[in-house]
């Protein structure tokens, strides 16, 4: 910030929430809580089996129950194209021809209560095929394995620019590749003193946001409404006019408040059968999952990362290579996107000059693998940051001064074609490990300290955002644009900014729930964009509202603009003070005026950048944890976590820090929580019961947040986004962590206590 | 449903209420869809995240895994009972909005039913007893550490109430 400008009273400041008051009390609506007279309840068959070809369905004896309105097999999906994906359209709203996973829909009912529904479903006799199990990634590519997909489902590649590519089916259920390559990395690795190469294992975790996946739907005459618990409206609104062959603007997504998703609620999920089972039955529909049927639903990717990395004897790395195989599941959903980030996000932000990455999802049946905080980084930043250490081992040189060799500076382009970083990352190092006394600490004896960055490309690609602002005759402000507050504090930052920019104090900003309806288009809400993507078009907007009351004051006042000034809702001239209201009404009328700004933010089209825009911004985690590793039991007690974000300037610096927090506390799961756990293709832990996720126990108060605003991100005043950095670091600072200990490197997660002994024991 | 009816009579929020309940309905359900109060949060449905966090006679219970006529009688206390008639919030509500405690929402009710069901037992809890109480509960969003700074300050100003 320069010296001249004004200081900031709304921005930066740590106000109370914009939805504080609804959500303490009670009073907050989310889809959960949408009720109609009238209502069904649905309830939905699925598959025991992981692989079978359905046979018969018949669903006769359901269809007289009591209280049953609708039945739905695959004999209802007529007029319809029923089958739904990001880029490959391969997933059935209901099992058609093959089940491919424990839990993938074969029927569903919607009855006056669930009980009824549940009684009904019993009734409903299915006849499988069963067919071979391809329980996980070798054995999905294994020569002559079964094959998911028979046919090659319907598809596209996305545009690639400058070294990258994208293919498909080039092996068996292998559905996507993406390729990035630039430099020439085998003829380099020949040139380099060392080459290391090792291989790491991501296990999956479940979201497991507490707001199940859940939807409301009716028809009001030929225009279909849907409330739901969805993070996309615009592309959810998009997909369902495909698949119902419904006109787009006859489809209508509301959101309320939604009670959190990390990635989960993108696309399809409960919609489309609550949806049919409303035209079937003529009645509002809810579909709203347990917590056992979100757990067969949607999970992170289980991953096999290869990495091969080529340095010098003085530590300068020179080139990297890698091959991630990605766990998808039974269906191909965003794993071509989360193919992508992953494999884009591989080489860290080091200075490579060769790079060499394939990354493959790999169709299995089990549940279908889709978006999840962090998108393919967080895999990536495991394999990435856990080498570095290894290599710092093997070249007997502190982790810590490695990465500072290394590390691009301040600005400086990730690879050819793309923008510059905008952190300082050695800043960030230094700040997370002197904060947990990295420098001096004692190494071995069971107690180790190690240290991480996470990296990722931030505000999603090719991203356009729009944006309305309106102020009414009495002041009243309305922010509209499609970014859903999902629990990241969207509202309160959004709104901090329009209050800033309008000189109005925040409770004047409204932020109207979001209805495709009315509600300008957006992307969705992800890929941490709405501060540095979203914010600049409500930027744009909130600025042109306020030149039109400008230009309209300044007419009114018969003076120049210039002469002018906004100050609350009253127009400013030299000491004179002249509310706004009167002037409008006097001119417009009694009845009053509303001035409308609008706003548009995309980065541009470049076939020079690798993903055809350059990234908008880059996120970063920075981690150092400390462990003490009971060699006896394998039991990791974390002493110490520390993380930090750097969120360029802070529009709320307490959202900011719960958004840290809550990054690092999920990327603990990852890390130390047993996830998801299959015996073959059946997941046994898949309930509120069986999974562990952490609680505030599992944490000590050596767990520590530090908030950085470096001042160089692209949003408003210099914002950047934080809510994925800090997920990143986590389990990659733990193993490094763990290694510095007691000299033992945990190539796999989750680092159970099993696993940490069985490596202790293979070290020996 | 089925199940034998049963006439249970309790008070939720101070109010008198009864009704013809199955033997295996759950207490949530009467609340949300009865008294039609939605505050209280279903998730696991299995007493494990404590979304559904309610105050039976004062005690914090699983809303999902207690039976509606397990309340007979009783006195049950949601997170719309929590303020003042005049509106005013409680301390640990206050404490929940001046500490950013809450992301999505959606554990925050059974959240702050547990902090007051603390406080209520004791006012001046250590920090690590306030980590261990509120380990009964799930949030996905925060990290827990704003959770905990809430707690121990609203003990903190209700220490000060009582002192005055």
């Amino acid at each position: 910030m320069n010296e001249t400008s004004p200081a900031l009273s709304v921005v930066g400041a740590d106000l109370p929430r914009t939805d504080s008051v609804p959500k303490t009390t009670g009073a907050a609506v989310y889809t959960v809580d949408v009720s109609f007279p009238g209502m069904l309840h649905a309830k939905v068959l699925r598959s025991p089996h992981a692989h079978a070809r359905v046979v018969s369905v018949d669903a006769s004896a359901a269809r007289g129950m009591p209280g049953i309105h609708a039945v739905l097999t695959r004999d209802e999906l007529d007029g319809l194209s029923p089958v739904y994906g990001y880029f490959i359209k391969d997933q059935p709203i209901i099992g058609m021809d093959k089940v491919r996973y424990v839990g993938d829909p074969v029927a569903a009912v919607a009855a006056e209560t669930e009980h009824q529904a549940i009684a009904a479903l019993e009734k409903i006799k299915v006849e499988y095929d069963l067919l071979p199990v391809l329980a996980n990634i070798e054995d999905a590519m294994a020569k002559g394995a079964a094959e998911l997909f028979e046919e090659e489902p319907l598809g596209i590649i996305p545009a690639y620019g400058q070294g990258a590519s994208g293919h498909r089916r080039i092996g068996p259920n292998n559905c996507y590749r993406f390729s990035y390559e630039t430099g020439n990395a085998s003829s380099a690795f020949n040139k380099c003193d060392h080459v290391f190469e090792d291989r790491f294992v991501f296990s999956r975790d479940q979201h497991f946001h507490l707001e199940p996946f859940v939807s409301v739907a009716r028809y009001e005459g030929d225009v279909i409404e849907v409330w739901s618990s969805c993070q996309n409206p615009f592309p959810l609104r998009k997909e369902l006019a495909r698949v119902f062959r419904h006109p787009e603007n006859r489809i209508r997504v509301k959101v309320p408040y939604i009670g959190a998703g990390y990635g989960a609620k993108n696309n399809c999920k409960a919609e489309p059968l609550a949806i049919l089972l409303a035209k079937l039955s003529g009645r509002p529909v809810r579909f709203c999952m347990t917590m056992e049927e979100n757990f067969l639903t949607q999970c992170q990717h289980a991953a096999v990362l290869e990495i091969k990395s080529g340095v010098m004897d003085d530590g300068t790395f020179v080139a990297r290579s890698g091959h991630i195989l990605l766990n998808a599941g039974a269906y191909s959903d965003a794993s071509p996107l989360v193919a992508e980030k992953a494999g884009y996000r591989l080489p860290g932000p080091y200075r490579w000059q060769h790079l060499d990455i394939d990354c493959d999802c790999i169709l299995t049946n089990t549940t279908p693998a889709g978006p999840y905080r962090g998108f393919g980084g967080t895999q990536a930043c495991w394999a990435s940051e856990s080498q570095v250490d290894i290599i710092a081992r093997a070249l007997e040189r502190d982790p810590m001064d490695l990465r500072i060799q290394n590390l691009k500076s301040l600005g400086e382009a990730y690879v050819p074609g793309e923008s510059g970083l905008d952190s300082d990352l050695s800043a960030g190092m230094s700040l997370v490990a002197g904060k947990i006394g990295y420098n001096g600490r004692k190494s071995g004896e069971g107690r180790g300290m190690g240290l991480s960055i996470g990296f990722k490309d931030a505000g999603g690609v090719n991203k356009p955002a729009q944006a309305r602002v309106r102020i009414t005759t009495n002041g009243g402000i309305y922010l509209q644009c499609g970014t859903v507050e999902i629990g990241q504090g969207v509202h309160t930052a959004l709104s901090q900014i329009v209050a800033e920019l309008l000189n109005a104090p925040l409770d004047r900003v409204s932020y109207p729930a979001l209805d495709t309806d009315y509600t300008p288009f957006d992307q969705g809400t992800n890929a941490s964009s709405a501060i540095v993507v979203m914010a600049k078009a409500v930027e744009e907007a909130a600025l042109q509202a306020k030149m039109k009351v400008l230009n309209f004051a300044a007419d009114q006042l018969e003076c120049s603009i210039d002469d002018i000034q906004l100050d609350d809702w009253s127009i400013r001239k030299g000491n004179q003070s002249y509310p706004l209201p009167f002037m409008i009404m006097r001119y417009y009328g009694g009845t009053g005026y509303e001035f409308t700004g609008e706003g548009f933010y995309k980065v541009k089209m470049d076939h020079s950048a690798p993903l055809e825009t350059q990234c908008v911004s880059w996120e970063f985690g920075w981690g150092a944890a400390e462990v003490e590793v009971d060699t006896e039991t394998g039991l990791v007690q974390l002493k110490q976590l520390v993380v930090s974000g750097d969120a360029g300037r802070a529009i709320n610096p307490r959202v900011c820090r719960g958004q840290d927090e809550g990054s690092a506390v999920m990327g603990l799961t990852g890390a130390l929580f047993p996830c998801m756990v299959y015996d073959e293709a059946v997941l046994i832990n898949g309930n509120g019961l069986d999974y562990r996720v952490p609680r505030s126990t599992d944490l000590n108060d050596g767990f520590i947040s530090i908030l950085q605003e470096q001042g160089h991100g692209p949003g408003p005043y210099g914002a950047k986004s934080v809510g994925e950095g800090c997920i990143l670091p986590v389990a990659s600072a733990i193993a490094n962590a763990i290694e510095d200990a007691i000299g033992v490197r945990i190539r796999e997660l989750p680092m159970t206590p099993e696993r940490v002994l069985a490596a202790i024991d293979a070290s020996r | 449903m089925s199940g034998d009816l049963v006439f249970v009579s309790f008070q939720v929020n101070g109010e008198e209420t009864s009704f013809h309940v199955s033997s295996e309905e759950m207490l949530i359900d009467v609340l949300r869809e009865r008294v039609g109060i939605t505050g209280t949060k279903l998730s696991c449905d299995v007493g494990a995240c404590g979304a559904c966090t309610v105050l039976l006679n004062g005690k914090p219970a699983a809303s999902c895994n207690t039976f509606a006529w397990q309340a007979a009688n009783g006195d049950v206390k949601t997170v719309e009972g929590l303020a003042g008639a005049n509106g005013e919030l409680d301390p640990v509500q206050a404490a929940f909005i001046e500490h950013s405690s809450f992301q999505c929402g959606y554990c925050t009710p059974g959240m702050i039913m547990l902090a007051r069901a603390l406080l209520d037992y004791n006012l001046s809890p250590a920090r690590n007893e306030i980590r261990e109480w509120m380990g009964a509960n799930i949030c996905r969003c925060t990290g827990y550490e704003m959770i905990i700074d809430a707690v121990e300050d609203a003990a903190r100003r209700e220490r000060e109430i009582s002192d005055e």
